[in-house]
């Protein structure tokens, strides 16, 4: 049994098809990358798993389960996280609030979650961080609180909304460590969204490629980058065929 | 047990602001004895009670950041259910109060599971609707008075089972012992589960989603315990004004006063709609007595009441208490 599986899953807004017919697994403990040129559709599939939009068609298996058109607090609830490409900042709560309200899913003690949002924050290295409010943050430092309150909820799967976008080099590197010790230490099958190829190809086990809503290829990340079709879709024709 | 404990925890409250509480504690608890007239006590009587309301309201409209514009309905329910069932049935006031906010959260619920669909400037347009139709059933149901109202039965002598008082003494003790009630609810709340969340889904409601909350339930429960809580500040009216009618208890400019009490105090805040309250009601009272029997000036003190709103709202979204805050931190 697949741990997530996604069959024949269609999704048109009115005339428009975002996604067409995408089916694949990923098994448990993987990183996962999906990619794509703007417009592929990649969001789109995120929030059609996630639970933001409901398919129009097809099915999507979680453990076994059909979640098919749950609710976003009701695929949380089952085990999927995630996070936001871009999140909205207020000064509203501070960074330890912020994570304590991903550990009351699961907590309803105040303190409980209080310990369980400072060990994740020190987990994570911004516990120095703890008090100031999001707006008050770098970004790099905003998508670590993004991160850590997904994380907060235990997720066994932690959907990553591109992550690295904004960061520059040091920080990219920084985020790919975290991903790769939170997939080893927590046990948390990642899936991920990104433009950063590098990034991407580094830390994916497994790449899968939308373009134009369809699924154009998937494997290893050295077999994809030397795939004519991925080529095609990121730099046009001229250059699939010169390879 | 433990609820208990966090209600009366205020140990993460700054120094200053304890020190504040208990000398305005002290204050509450004296004031009928230091000899103000009866005109500043039915004032004082209805801070607490704009306090109250305003508490309630801070649930769902502060933390929950819904500009709910409708608590008058439920100010209605809790009234009306009180004198009605006293005029009918005899009952004490002790037992129709509760019932009145058991027959508000069971009202909010049905209103409250297809209202929270909307939201923003949706929601609230659709707040003050909802109250505006109950208003006019009320005004045109004669079985409940119509627009003439209920006249609660005068009793000859003192009778505290139906809350019928000589003195203003004790509706003030009574009123003021149901706002330390609020009070130390809302010290718990602001720091359970729920306050927590619905802190999260004023911020950022996808987000909130994304974090296993069910948006929709947490609104609906927040909205229940604010009109719980104007229901039994409801009862409280129909006994201390011993009349009511839809104007007096249903009006949208109670709906209002109440929702604007909070916000200039300061929204999410435990201090916030008492502050409000300190504030408004006095300067309605004060100002509508002494500017409205002045021939020429009648309304001028809506329109003060106007201008302090705009100032306050134009230089601190977060209200007075929001001002105070801002100005401890720059020290």
């Amino acid at each position: 049994m697949a741990f997530l599986e996604i069959i024949n899953v269609m999704k048109d807004f009115g005339g428009l098809v975002a996604n067409n017919n995408i089916s694949f697994m990923i098994e448990q403990g993987e990183i996962i990358g999906l990619i794509g040129p703007n417009g592929a559709g990649k969001t789109t599939l995120f929030n059609c798993i996630v639970g933001y939009h409901k398919p129009s068609s097809g099915k999507i298996i979680f453990k076994g389960k059909d979640i098919t058109g749950f609710k976003p607090f009701q695929t949380n609830v089952e085990g999927i996280g995630r996070t936001f490409q871009i999140m909205k900042v207020t000064a509203g709560m501070t960074v330890l609030e912020n994570v304590m309200v991903g550990a009351f899913c699961r907590i309803d003690d105040r303190h409980t979650s209080r310990k369980e949002a400072s060990q994740i924050l020190d987990f994570l290295g911004i516990a120095s961080v703890k008090d100031y409010y999001l707006n008050e943050l770098p970004i790099a430092s905003q998508r670590k609180v993004g991160l850590a309150r997904a994380l907060a909820t235990k997720p066994e799967l932690l959907m990553l909304d591109e992550v690295a976008s904004g960061l520059n080099q040091r920080e990219t590197e920084e985020i790919v460590g975290l991903l790769r010790r939170i997939n080893k230490e927590e046990k948390v099958t990642l899936f991920l969204i990104e433009h950063i190829m590098e990034m991407v190809m580094s830390v994916s086990q497994r790449v899968i490629v939308l373009d134009a809503g369809e699924k154009i290829a998937e494997g290893l990340p050295g077999e994809i980058v030397k795939n004519p079709e991925v080529i095609k879709a990121y730099l046009g024709e001229k250059y699939a065929k010169g390879h | 047990m433990e609820k208990i404990k966090e209600a009366l925890d205020f140990s993460d409250f700054s120094k200053a602001e304890k020190i504040g509480f208990i000398i305005f504690s002290i204050f509450l608890l004296i004031f009928p004895w230091i000899g103000a007239g009866s005109f500043v006590k039915a004032v004082m009587i209805q801070f607490l009670l704009f306090s109250l309301f305003g508490m309630g309201w801070n649930t769902i409209g502060g933390y929950g950041g819904q500009v709910e514009l409708g608590k008058a309905q439920y100010v209605g329910i809790g009234a009306y259910t009180v004198a009605l069932m006293m005029l009918w049935w005899k009952v004490p006031f002790w037992v129709s109060m509760p019932i009145g906010a058991l027959i508000a959260i069971g009202y909010s619920f049905i209103i409250g599971y297809p209202l929270f669909r909307l939201k923003g400037h949706y929601f609230a347009i659709a707040t003050i609707c909802t109250s505006l139709v109950l208003q006019d059933i009320f005004t045109n149901w004669k079985l409940v008075g119509a627009a003439k109202g209920v006249e609660l039965p005068i009793h000859d002598h003192p009778d505290f089972l139906y809350m019928q008082f000589k003195s203003d003494t004790y509706y003030y003790y009574f009123i003021m012992a149901l706002f330390y009630i609020a009070v130390f609810y809302m010290n718990w709340f602001r720091k359970s589960k729920l306050g927590y969340q619905l802190r999260m889904i004023k911020d950022d409601e996808d987000a909130a989603e994304s974090l296993g909350i069910d948006i929709r339930w947490c609104k609906i429960k927040a909205y229940s315990i604010a009109s719980a809580f104007v229901a039994v500040g409801g009862g409280f009216m129909a006994v201390y004004n011993l009349y009511i009618d839809p104007q007096s208890v249903m009006d949208l400019d109670l709906s209002i006063k109440i929702a604007l009490m909070a916000m200039l105090g300061g929204a999410a805040s435990l201090w916030g709609p008492i502050i409000g309250a300190a504030f408004l009601v006095p300067l309605d009272r004060f100002l509508g007595s002494w500017l409205g029997g002045h021939k020429g000036l009648i309304g001028l003190d809506f329109m003060i009441y106007a201008m302090m709103i705009m100032i306050v709202s134009a230089y601190q979204p977060r209200g007075i208490w929001g001002i105070i805050e801002q100005f401890r931190k720059k020290r």
